[in-house]
């Protein structure tokens, strides 16, 4: 698309899972993959008489996420009933927020790749139930209700995206931000974040063209590859002087491309007032005043103190602030003595490659704060060197124990004292006469496989300084 | 009190269940009587209500009862749960033993409007109990049972209490859990009492009311202990469009309550001509979502033979809801449409917010009102007497509780022409001692009337047999 020529403007709708106990409106447990209609009962099933209660735990993880996005919360926020007839809608409503939804009027700022900060106005939030799920089949149709009835929040937008990068980095810092405060796990691939993208083009200064809607996208980079091909396909209706339809696409991700879904003109009337089961929800002082001690640090303040405190470079202060786990248990190991930039380079190297092939998250891995600091203690101290180090890592993690019994048992204590080394270094010395003579005539790139041959020679356990004064001192 | 010692009793309860079954083949108030039920036995013997039974309206949760709300679209349907008020009666040792007729989902002021049974008024066959809750109000002036169950939208209690000469209360909205009860009109339903017995009314009420989880819309209940000594008295003057016997039993309710010493005050309600239309407008909007959930998919009617699941449910609610259950779920959608809320459904609140200042200032000055519960007394089956617009206007003097949100009892006050007229009290919110007091000064000089047949228990216990 000719960005000379036209312009985008992009919205978000997103629905994010809150991670609740029970369900938004039942005592039925809020979980993900059990068997299909095992979390169900009499409220979420829509069995007659029965009423929904409001669950408070998702009001407040919902009032948290609002605060955290900067919105203003509403007085009274009231619940609606948004009426349309679909199978796994127990009611054939959906309990949803309208006119007084919780939060209003907020904005996120996301780093994006080139440096920048992109502040995006936040035009709404609302809590939501969410409907069962229709399984189509051979035999038939089917519907599984375990889903009913999980609070959904919906965070709405303003059209302030300009390009499908700058969505997909939002994403990106959007899933920190609920990750960071714990109200979604945001997994877009399972679906408990979910995202429509309302995309729209125009030629320059024309202002918001026609809005089309683009659902199914199950991932941050499909939502960038939806809104790159919607630019394509409507900036060539428009040169043709072709009308765009205001209408509902789904992203076909095996032929990357959307298709048409709905009409405007199919539209339901959801014939929307207010749900006359549920009091509206008054948020008081008191409440607010909760909401504040639960809010944390959002990821980007993080980064940017992580750099100035810590004196990280970017990427690093990035890696860290990524998920708040890591991050608490970088500024913990810190606070214990932890050398920042040793510690951090730890961190981002070797302890992710080992987690990562072991498939553990770093709080819940054998690495605890105390071991690792201890770790780091031992190379800092010259216990063992950096080689050794990366075996004690291994170990630790895979087989949960302590470093210094792994340094014992294995007797891999660096050994640095002349007297144990010396033997070493004259056998390999007298083993490479051709090193040694070039370093005699001044040419010292030998040194370093020298090095290599008395660390192989006592089994990795020699201090490589002290290996490199030997040698000098016997070449010499 | 032998209702206490009659499902435990064999012989009591042989006689017992023949006296249902002779009522039952002339009124038919009941869609289910199961007397064998297992008695809950939770209770202590300190329970008023221990061993007692009772009759719950048919849109009332009890578990492993048919639930079948007076409709095709439930007519096979039990409940898997028991109803919070069911709950609470069940560990106070009460016993269900039947399911009451009723209009469909409460439609109705005649139960005519049931797919199931047509219930007849135990004074005269050829008319109607009234509706919706028909089925509890003929069940209790039998003598069938000794308090049942009904719940009330725009009078659905009150009325048929008043059709067969029996007490209806309908609670303060939010005193009573609705868990359970099938919404008609959320905000405008509750569950009450209908008793020949003014104490039990009271007694059943006070074990049932409060707060409940499960229900947000309740609250703790906080008496309002205004004036319980000497309470002021309102009614209403000028064309009111009553029957001859309803007017007559008006005057003389008035007449006793001056002869009696009270101050007895004429008083307006300004918003009286609007409560229909708003009634109708509310309700029927509420209706139109709570009713959408009979869709043939999870339980209940489904029509056989459709090929996609927008059919199936389309069908199955075709063939499964009444007429006039269709006619109400089309004016609620109807008033619901987007750009067409100002013009219903938002004009409709306000006249509810109208109606509650106005009670807000009547009760400033006094303490309770007297009002009709229904312009006539009970009307014959089919259209004759009064057509269903009429049946829907008369229903103003009632339905404005429910929009105010007010407690209202009908009492029995008289006998005319061999047919009960009721009337009405009207009290402030959480005030419902003021009605139990005033119905009990009434009932020194109006005793509850006994229809032809009617035994009390004891008289059903004793007499010998054959």
């Amino acid at each position: 698309m000719d960005k000379t020529i036209f312009e985008t403007f992009i919205g978000l709708e997103i629905h994010i899972q809150l991670i609740t106990k029970t369900k938004i409106f039942c005592n039925c447990r809020n979980s993900f993959g059990d068997p299909p209609n095992t979390n169900i009962c009499p409220v979420c099933m829509g069995y007659p008489g029965a009423l929904p209660a409001l669950n408070k735990e998702a009001a407040k993880k919902a009032c948290l996420l609002c605060l955290a996005l900067k919105c203003k919360l509403n007085e009274k926020a009231v619940f609606d009933r948004k009426n349309y007839f679909y199978p796994d809608l127990p009611n054939n409503y959906q309990i949803t927020q309208f006119e007084f939804p919780f939060g209003i009027e907020g904005s996120v700022d996301t780093a994006l790749p080139d440096g920048s900060i992109k502040t995006v106005r936040i035009h709404e939030a609302h809590l939501e139930e969410d409907a069962g799920k229709m399984i189509h089949d051979r035999i038939g149709s089917m519907c599984d209700f375990n889903r009913a009835g999980t609070p959904l929040l919906e965070v709405v937008t303003k059209p302030d995206f300009k390009t499908g990068e700058e969505v997909e980095a939002f994403l990106l810092n959007f899933r920190r931000i609920i990750r960071y405060l714990g109200v979604s796990d945001g997994n877009m691939e399972e679906g408990s974040m979910r995202c429509d993208a309302n995309v729209s083009i125009n030629y320059i200064g024309k202002g918001l063209g026609k809005r089309v809607e683009v659902k199914n996208l199950n991932s941050s980079r499909n939502v960038k590859l939806a809104i790159q091909h919607e630019e394509q396909r409507q900036a060539k209706l428009l040169k043709a002087g072709e009308p765009i339809l205001q209408e509902t696409r789904l992203w076909d991700d095996d032929k990357k491309r959307t298709e048409s879904m709905r009409s405007k003109e199919d539209a339901n009337d959801y014939r929307y007032f207010p749900d006359p089961d549920l009091p509206p929800f008054a948020t008081t002082p008191e409440f607010i005043a909760e909401l504040k001690s639960m809010l944390v640090e959002l990821p980007l303040a993080r980064r940017n103190r992580f750099m100035s405190e810590y004196n990280l470079i970017q990427d690093t202060a990035e890696f860290l602030t990524e998920e708040k786990d890591k991050a608490d248990y970088f500024e913990e190991a810190c606070k214990k003595g932890a050398d920042p930039q040793n510690a951090a380079a730890w961190l981002k190297g070797d302890v992710t490659k080992v987690l990562n092939r072991e498939k553990m998250e770093i709080l819940s891995s054998p690495l605890d704060i105390g071991r690792f600091i201890m770790l780091l203690d031992f190379v800092e101290k010259g216990k063992i060197n950096g080689q050794t180090a990366k075996k004690v890592l291994d170990i630790i993690i895979t087989e949960n124990k302590n470093p210094e019994d792994i340094i014992k048992e294995n007797n891999w204590e660096q050994v640095d004292d002349s007297d144990s080394l010396m033997p070493v270094v004259e056998k390999v010395l007298a083993e490479s006469a051709a090193a040694v003579n070039q370093i005699k005539a001044g040419d010292m790139k030998p040194v370093g496989f020298l090095i290599g041959q008395v660390m192989k020679n006592s089994g990795g356990k020699a201090d490589p300084k002290k290996v490199k004064e030997l040698i000098m001192e016997k070449i010499k | 009190m032998i209702w206490n010692n009659v499902l435990k009793n064999t012989e009591y309860k042989k006689k017992y269940v023949e006296y249902v079954k002779n009522w039952e083949e002339k009124i038919h108030s009941l869609l289910v009587f199961d007397p064998d039920r297992p008695t809950p036995g939770k209770a202590e013997g300190g329970s008023a209500l221990s061993n007692i039974p009772y009759v719950v309206k048919d849109n009332i949760a009890v578990k492993d009862f048919r639930f079948t709300c007076g409709s095709k679209i439930l007519e096979n349907f039990v409940s898997l749960y028991d109803a919070a008020v069911i709950e609470k009666l069940n560990t106070l040792g009460a016993v269900p033993i039947g399911k009451s007729n009723m209009d469909e989902f409460g439609m109705g002021s005649s139960t005519d409007n049931s797919a199931l049974a047509i219930t007849n008024n135990p004074w005269d066959l050829e008319r109607v109990a009234g509706g919706s809750s028909g089925g509890s109000a003929a069940a209790v002036a039998a003598g069938i049972t000794p308090f049942a169950l009904g719940t009330d939208t725009g009078g659905s209690i009150r009325q048929p209490a008043s059709f067969c000469g029996v007490y209806g209360l309908k609670p303060t909205y939010g005193s009573v859990s609705r868990y359970g009860a099938v919404a008609y009109a959320s905000s405008l339903d509750v569950i009450g009492v209908l008793a020949r017995d003014i104490s039990m009314t009271e007694t059943v009420f006070d074990l049932i009311k409060g707060k409940d989880e499960q229900d947000q819309t309740t609250t703790e209940y906080i008496e309002d202990k205004r004036n319980l000594q000497k309470p002021v008295f309102g009614y209403l003057v000028g064309d009111l469009g009553l029957s001859d016997s309803v007017a007559k039993a008006y005057k003389n309710c008035i007449d006793i309550l001056k002869s009696k010493g009270y101050e007895v005050k004429e008083i307006a309600i300004p918003s009286l001509e609007y409560v229909i239309p708003a009634y109708y407008t509310i309700s029927t909007a509420e209706a139109s979502a709570n009713l959408a959930k009979f869709n043939g998919i999870r339980y209940g009617y489904r029509s056989k033979g459709t090929e996609s699941p927008l059919a199936l449910m389309k069908k199955s609610r075709s063939e499964g809801f009444g007429e006039e259950v269709k006619l109400r779920i089309l004016l609620g959608t109807y008033v619901l449409r987007s750009g067409f809320q100002d013009k219903y459904y938002i004009k409709a609140q306000k006249i509810r917010t109208k109606i509650i200042n106005d009670f807000n200032n009547i009760f400033g000055n006094i303490d309770l009102v007297v009002a009709p519960a229904f312009p006539t007394a009970a009307f014959r089956h089919g259209n004759a007497d009064l057509s269903p617009y009429q049946q829907r206007l008369a229903d103003k003097f009632s339905a404005i509780a429910n929009l105010a949100g007010i407690p209202a009892l009908s009492f029995p006050a008289g006998v005319y022409d061999n047919l009960p007229v009721g009337l009405q009290f009207f009290a402030p919110h959480y005030s419902e001692k003021l009605l139990f007091n005033a119905a009990k000064i009434i009932a020194e000089e109006i005793p509850v009337p006994k229809v032809p047949g009617f035994k009390t228990i004891e008289e059903i216990c004793e007499a010998p047999r054959g």
